[in-house]
């Protein structure tokens, strides 16, 4: 099953069983948890008349309503839960957590239960943002928390690694699976969070991860962010991480808002592979072929659109009327995609990326060119040189080398999109059950020999979308090993560099202290 | 998919709460019961909560804090007046559904071959037409009244109820359209196809006729120009019927073009859970800011006000003055 399926399930679940009319009540972070995956219309579908936030301020009383909370078990809530059931707004209060709840949060909410309308509390483990079917976030904040030591600042990093390792558990639970576990020897903060989550999984909940035993475990890997600094820094040129790149997706939505001169209906879009067929089809595609299909789509819309124009009989009228509707979605979907691609042939116009995209295509993949490559390690010293494993530029074994050649032989096919991420690698490795023990060590004493049939691979500090397009594609091929990539946050390069600004502004001022 | 349901352990804890609590409510109660009897109003009010929950102690808290009888009749309160309204409109969507399945019944008799003139069978499918049609006009006409003005949370949820009620009259009515246009069709089919038959048969027996019998001339007989005449009326009777269909598609679509202002488009904007959610918020906060500008708009035009007759004032009395300077 695939991640947003299951958020789905859960969703549904959770309003199926209460008659009459709801209102759900959502966290700030569960609404882009279940906004991704539900829409408006089905809500109402399931007689949810109303949608707030945990810390709306409303006053009035509904008391034919019934109050479905989902949030995150945190301490705020579990705060703003109290207020409210000492003074009930609602007729019955459904308590959906997403994660596990504490003994000691569940007698809080019992003592401030005195009018006792509380009818059930329930933990539904969907506790990660499933913006495709492959591929979560966690949309942290203070994603910059992961690349400074512990020591600076010990609250930040462990509410940091708290919040990953909730957002693991939460996937293999609704995976239903108890994984063997393996980190990146180099980084501090992946074996952290491998170590407190093998904790969570065979110590403290071992009973909740207890499920029937398949005959290989699946593997969770947890690298860092720093073991492939490149990947998020590069100018991508296929749709949906081109779109992340120049505009910016959030929660699978698009502000087009700066851009100026967009009608009402279109300032912010919606772009999602479960709703909008044209995407799914596209978003890997890279953006010659994206022309391409869009103005094949626009040739089809406007044979509709004409074929609507002459009605003649009623017969006409009739069927017209019955295609309307698709028709206005229709043209919904290809306005936004015109809008879209237009300001973004817009963007690579003006900063003549076509060229600079080249450049870096050149550096980033043959790097035997010596000036550059070490204009590049400098510039990649920032990230820190010590936390990468993997050989980045595939130029440190013969093997490699000797593959980075033939490919160069045989000329590549595209020259902007001819980088494969780190990622690539390490996931053939795994199919092939050959990564090193001693670069990624397993947790505790749960080996395990050949290859995993699900693998989550989890990177502290971020994914991007041109790894979630490998893991993809990987996945539609079809190999008999599925993998699933999850990451705090989903990077395009400002974010990537804003979040290195930040680490190195805070490290500085440590310092000077 | 994994879940944990906690209620048993919250039960467990609430009642030991319970306990805990009871015997230190219980004391306040013996007091309360006279000063409750004395008090007026809060005594219904503590039937009425004692009613919905007789193992309860806090009741007599209510009594002695006023705050707490609006809570007391939040729940008993009854759903507001609209609710009735939604309740109407989704019994009427369920009627005319179930009506439908018969209709679609009723279509596939009328179409089979009968022996039959098939008179019973088309009026009810006229009456079953007539009725649907009847029960989403009536429908839509209610549903507009759902709609209010004020902005609240409550008008919200009303807004929210009307969408997903004309979302559900609009598949219905759509499916209906769609029943009823594949009826029309195969009527029309039916009726070519028995006129081409006829015409057949016709041309068939009058040549039969004529190869039997050379002397007879080539005619109609009475035989075929009763025969002719039937399926005139036949076919009269079959073009009112399609007219009626048409007339009633049209209906339909008036309807459904008034429902498409209410029903969301899927996968846009408007149909994200988030994107309603900030909406309202920011709707919210505009409508503060409006008040505070009206406030202060308020607040101003006043002292302008004042300002002004001040000043004027000051302006007579200092001319009265001169006057009085001058003159005097």
């Amino acid at each position: 099953m695939v991640l947003i399926s299951l958020v789905r399930d859960y969703i549904g679940r959770m309003l199926q069983d209460i008659p009459g009319m709801k209102v759900l009540i959502l966290d700030s972070q569960t609404v882009s948890i279940v906004s991704v995956a539900y829409s408006q219309s089905e809500l109402l579908q399931k007689e949810v008349f109303l949608v707030e936030l945990v810390d709306s301020m409303s006053k009035e009383p509904m008391a034919h309503l019934k109050a479905v909370y989902f949030l995150r078990p945190t301490s705020e809530n579990i705060q703003k839960l109290r207020r409210q059931l000492a003074n009930p707004r609602f007729g019955e209060y459904h308590l959906f957590f997403s994660n596990i709840l504490k003994i000691t949060q569940i007698q809080v909410l019992a003592d401030s239960d005195e009018q006792e309308v509380v009818q059930q509390v329930q933990e539904f483990f969907a506790d990660f943002c499933a913006i495709d079917p492959y591929h979560f976030t966690l949309n942290m904040h203070m994603n910059h928390i992961y690349m400074l030591p512990t020591v600076i600042d010990p609250p930040s990093a462990q509410s940091f690694c708290d919040r990953a390792v909730d957002g693991i558990a939460g996937v293999f639970l609704a995976l239903k699976r108890r994984p063997v576990i393996r980190y990146q020897r180099t980084s501090d903060i992946a074996k952290r969070i491998a170590q407190e989550t093998a904790k969570l999984m065979y110590e403290q909940e071992s009973g909740l991860f207890d499920f029937r035993r398949t005959e290989i475990s699946p593997l969770l890997l947890v690298i860092d962010r720093r073991d492939d600094p490149v990947t998020p820094l590069l100018n991508q040129w296929t749709y949906q991480a081109m779109v992340h790149e120049l505009i910016g997706i959030q929660d699978n939505k698009v502000d087009l808002r700066h851009i100026g001169k967009v009608p009402q209906d279109q300032q912010e879009v919606v772009l999602s592979s479960e709703q909008d067929a044209f995407f799914k089809a596209n978003m890997y595609e890279n953006f010659g072929d994206l022309g391409m299909n869009i103005k094949r789509m626009v040739d089809e819309f406007q044979q509709i659109a004409k074929s609507n124009q002459n009605i003649q009989t009623i017969e006409d009228m009739a069927k017209f009327v019955d295609n309307y509707p698709e028709y206005r979605k229709m043209q919904g979907n290809v306005s936004k995609h015109v809008t879209m691609v237009t300001e973004m042939s817009r963007i690579v116009e003006e900063r003549k990326l076509m060229l600079v995209s080249e450049t870096e295509q050149e550096l980033a993949c043959n790097g035997g060119q010596v000036a550059a490559f070490e204009l590049v390690q400098f510039l990649l010293k920032q990230a820190g040189v010590d936390k990468r494993t993997g050989d980045l530029y595939g130029n440190r074994d013969l093997l490699n080398i000797a593959r980075n050649m033939a490919r160069g032989l045989k000329g590549v096919e595209n020259v902007y999109t001819q980088h494969q991420p780190l990622l690539f690698q390490t996931m053939e490795s795994i199919i092939k059950g050959r990564l090193r023990d001693v670069d990624y060590p397993f947790v505790g004493n749960h080996f395990q020999q050949g290859r995993p049939q699900e693998v989550v691979i989890f990177i502290v500090g971020g994914t991007t979308y041109e790894e979630a397009r490998t893991v993809a594609l990987h996945n539609a091929a079809n190999s008999g090993t599925r993998f699933i990539l999850g990451g705090s946050v989903v990077l395009n390069s400002k974010h990537f560099l804003k979040d290195l600004e930040e680490a190195q502004r805070i490290s500085r001022t440590n310092s000077v202290v | 998919m994994a879940t944990r349901n906690r209620t048993p352990v919250y039960r467990k804890y609430r009642d030991a709460l319970r306990s805990v609590r009871v015997p230190a409510v219980s004391p306040i109660r013996a007091y309360a019961g006279p000063s409750s009897s004395s008090a007026g109003g809060p005594v219904i009010e503590l039937v009425s909560t004692s009613l919905l929950h007789p193992d309860r102690a806090y009741t007599p808290l209510s009594t002695e804090d006023p705050g707490n009888s609006s809570k007391g009749q939040l729940t008993v309160g009854l759903p507001p007046a609209w609710v009735d309204v939604s309740e109407e409109i989704s019994a009427n969507i369920q009627r005319a559904q179930t009506k439908m399945s018969e209709l679609v019944k009723a279509h596939a008799k009328a179409l089979m071959p009968s022996f039959g003139d098939g008179k019973e069978e088309q009026h009810a499918i006229e009456v079953l037409t007539q009725e649907i049609t009847n029960l989403l006009k009536r429908s839509e006409k209610r549903l507009k009244k759902l709609s209010s003005n004020a902005p609240s949370e409550d008008s919200n949820i009303r807004k929210n109820v009307q969408r997903s009620l004309a979302t559900n009259l609009q598949n219905l009515s759509m499916e209906f359209r769609k029943k009823q246009s594949t009826y029309l069709k195969h009527l029309r089919q039916q009726k070519e196809g028995q006129d081409g038959l006829d015409l057949e048969m016709n041309i068939n027996g009058t040549r039969s006729k004529s190869e039997d019998d050379d002397f007879v001339d080539v005619g109609f007989n009475d035989r075929q120009m009763s025969q002719l005449r039937k399926s005139e009326a036949f076919t009269r009777e079959r073009e009112r019927e399609i007219e009626q269909i048409v007339e009633s598609v049209n209906e339909l679509a008036q309807i459904m073009k008034d429902l498409s202002v209410l029903v969301i488009d899927q996968g846009t904007i408007i149909d994200r859970i988030d994107y309603n959610v900030q909406n309202v918020a920011a709707t919210v906060e505009e409508g503060y800011k409006q008040l505070q500008k009206a406030e202060r708009t308020q607040r101003t035009g006043f002292m302008v006000k004042c300002a002004t007759i001040l000043i004027i004032l000051c302006f007579i009395m200092l001319v009265l003055l001169i006057l009085k300077e001058i003159l005097f």
